[in-house]
């Protein structure tokens, strides 16, 4: 769905609420998240901060749909996606969200262009055309001459902005970062947030950003700390 | 829509030619079961075909009388050679034969021009070309003149030929047998090729029985005698029949063995080819259980290959890769490391079969039916166990499979 300019009113993008996620260890309970609350406009921009083991991963992984949660609601885009088949699962994955990890997560063998591609391949986009709009892709990154490029021949930025472009392939509505800077420099990083804040804007998108570094989340239109599994304190941008 | 599907075959080969060495020894087990299965339905059927083809030499419709001693020797009691007597008696008391030739087969050198070849003479009479369906490339067979004249004629095999005249045309010209004989050439059989024990069966010279006799004498008795049975629905009756005659001319005892034995080489062919039907259907077994261990050996390896592939399965799950498209890029991996080994394993099967049809000297089958089992079979086993790591793949947790190293 191509994003709409100044819709009327603020429509909600994620919507979830008392998200929980359980798993058992050794026959024991692990509470990882304890009832999450979380309404994310379209065009908006969280940063999602913690100490380690509070449940960013775990939140973030739900709201990709990469996992179900315990119990809860969870409203993707305006569809109820709490309860889905792993097949239907992939399907909102592919269509609806587009995650950027710390580590990259490029597939080795494959060139820049087939990496942007391969979204498009598993939503049927003939070869042609999916390599066409991921050379496309590839320019609005700034990695307009290394098409062909393995990942091992590319720098961790360009890695990163490689993982950026296939992010947006299948025109996402939910952008998911976990620490996407994480594994750069502070020169590469602060290029590579540029880059995706830039294409945020420009395509609205909603954009959810996990990190520990203060000075990126005050990029966002608001903070949310976990702590435990549970959302302790939200903070909105200074204005 | 389905772009992931109709190039699911492209990227498997993408994907096998990345590994080339692992992928080739992949399909190694699997293409060398495709080869034996090819191969041994070819032996069989060939070995079969020339067993056919050495009785169709024979005739199949032919009783063969040949001396036979047995327990009467042990027994002291008396044994008696084929001869005249038992010819005379067939002809005149049966009511089942239309034929009887006999045969006396001697090993003798034949010569002409200063070349020699030792070769395996037969004397008989013209009709044992009718009963072998035996016909004449050049010349024909000596008659019954030649027979009732003694005459001094020979029809030779097409070994002989080679032997002694090269390209030349033997028609007319002399040979020497035996030091003696000197015999004119009159016709030259058409070539048969080797037996299934790899006996030349061209490798003969005829001669007219009663020549023969004035030279080395036949009171020995005859070789065997040939006899074919006026109907091939009588061949039972008139095995009774013969062993009742003969059982008389020879003076043999109700209730002993006689001193001759009858057979008929259709008896032979059946016997053959119950057995030969028995080898094939165990080599088609232990072909078949190749192919098998063709097919645990390339699900072990797409296991690893699923295994060490994880963190890649993750990967393509996390970007919304359905486990059904996952599923399919494995399952047509496998399915393309069959069709490699099986393309592999049927021009190996192919040139082994070539091969020993050659050395054997059999007729060289190219057999479909076996071709497409193999081929069958090959893709059946693929499908299945390529089934089991598709299949695992596609299970695989997206979260658990990022994690891995």
């Amino acid at each position: 769905m191509p994003p709409v300019e100044e819709a009327p009113a603020p429509e909600l993008v994620v919507d979830a609420e008392g998200l929980c996620k359980r798993y058992r260890f050794g026959g024991e309970d692990v509470g990882v998240l304890a009832g999450v609350d979380l309404k994310i406009g379209a065009g908006e921009v969280v940063a999602l901060r913690g100490p380690s083991g509070s449940g960013k991963s775990t939140l973030l992984n739900l709201l990709g749909c990469l996992d179900r949660p315990s119990a809860g609601r969870y409203v993707l885009a305006g569809c109820d996606v709490s309860a889905l088949s792993r097949a239907a699962q992939a399907w909102v994955r592919l269509h609806y969200v587009g995650f950027v990890f710390q580590s990259f997560n490029l597939i080795a063998h494959a060139t820049a262009v087939e990496n942007v591609a391969l979204p498009l391949y598993y939503s049927g986009v003939p070869r042609k055309r999916r390599e066409d709009m991921a050379r496309a892709l590839l320019d609005q990154v700034g990695l307009g001459n290394r098409h062909a490029h393995l990942p091992a021949q590319l720098s961790g930025g360009q890695c990163q902005r490689v993982a950026i472009a296939r992010a947006l392939a299948c025109n996402p509505r939910l952008l998911l970062a976990d620490e996407p800077t994480g594994a750069l420099d502070s020169r590469n990083g602060a290029e590579v947030l540029q880059v995706m804040l830039d294409l945020q804007r420009r395509q609205r998108l909603t954009m959810v950003l996990v990190t520990h570094d203060p000075a990126i989340a005050k990029l966002a239109d608001r903070q949310v700390h976990l702590l435990d599994g549970r959302v302790v304190e939200t903070e909105a941008r200074a204005a | 829509m389905t772009a992931w599907r109709s190039e699911g075959p492209r990227s498997a080969v993408q994907v096998l030619a990345r590994y080339p060495g692992r992928s080739a020894l992949t399909v190694l087990g699997l293409a060398i079961g495709v080869a034996a299965f090819i191969a041994m339905v070819s032996f069989g059927e060939g070995a079969r075909l020339s067993v056919l083809a050495q009785f169709q030499t024979l005739g199949t419709n032919l009783l063969v009388v040949t001396p036979w001693a047995g327990q009467r020797q042990a027994l002291q009691q008396p044994t008696q050679p084929l001869t005249d007597l038992d010819v005379t008696a067939l002809r005149r008391e049966s009511t089942t034969l239309a034929d009887v030739v006999p045969v006396v087969r001697l090993e003798q050198d034949t010569a002409r021009d200063g070349l020699h070849h030792w070769i395996r003479l037969q004397a008989t009479l013209p009709a044992f070309a009718r009963l072998h369906q035996w016909s004449l490339s050049a010349g024909g067979m000596f008659d019954g003149v030649d027979v009732a004249q003694r005459a001094k004629v020979c029809v030779l095999g097409a070994t002989p030929v080679r032997a002694l005249f090269g390209d030349s045309d033997p028609l007319g010209e002399v040979v020497t047998i035996g030091g003696v004989l000197l015999c004119r050439v009159v016709g030259v059989l058409a070539p048969k090729g080797y037996s299934t024990g790899g006996d030349d069966i061209d490798d003969l010279i005829l001669l007219p029985i009663t020549t023969f006799d004035a030279y080395w004498g036949t009171a020995a008795g005859y070789s065997r005698l040939e006899l074919q049975p006026s109907r091939a629905a009588l061949m039972d009756a008139a095995k009774g029949e013969v062993t009742e005659i003969l059982f008389r001319t020879h003076r043999i005892d109700e209730g002993q063995e006689g001193d001759f034995h009858v057979t008929s080489p259709l008896e032979v062919v059946r016997a053959v080819e119950k057995t030969s039907g028995i080898l094939t259907g165990l080599l088609r077994g232990i072909a078949a259980v190749s192919l098998l261990v063709g097919g645990i050996g390339i699900m072990n390896i797409q296991l690893v290959s699923v295994a060490e592939r994880t963190r890649e399965i993750g990967i393509r799950a996390a970007i919304g890769a359905s486990p059904a498209q996952i599923l399919s890029q494995f399952l047509w991996e496998g399915l393309a490391l069959t069709v490699v080994g099986a393309a592999a394993g049927i021009a190996l099967g192919l040139a082994i079969a070539s091969a020993t049809a050659e050395v054997m000297h059999w007729p060289r089958v190219i057999s479909a039916s076996g071709i497409a089992g193999a081929t069958g079979f090959a893709l059946g086993v693929g499908l299945v166990f390529g089934f089991l790591p598709a299949r695992r793949a596609a299970g695989l947790d997206p979260i658990e499979a990022l994690r891995h190293e």
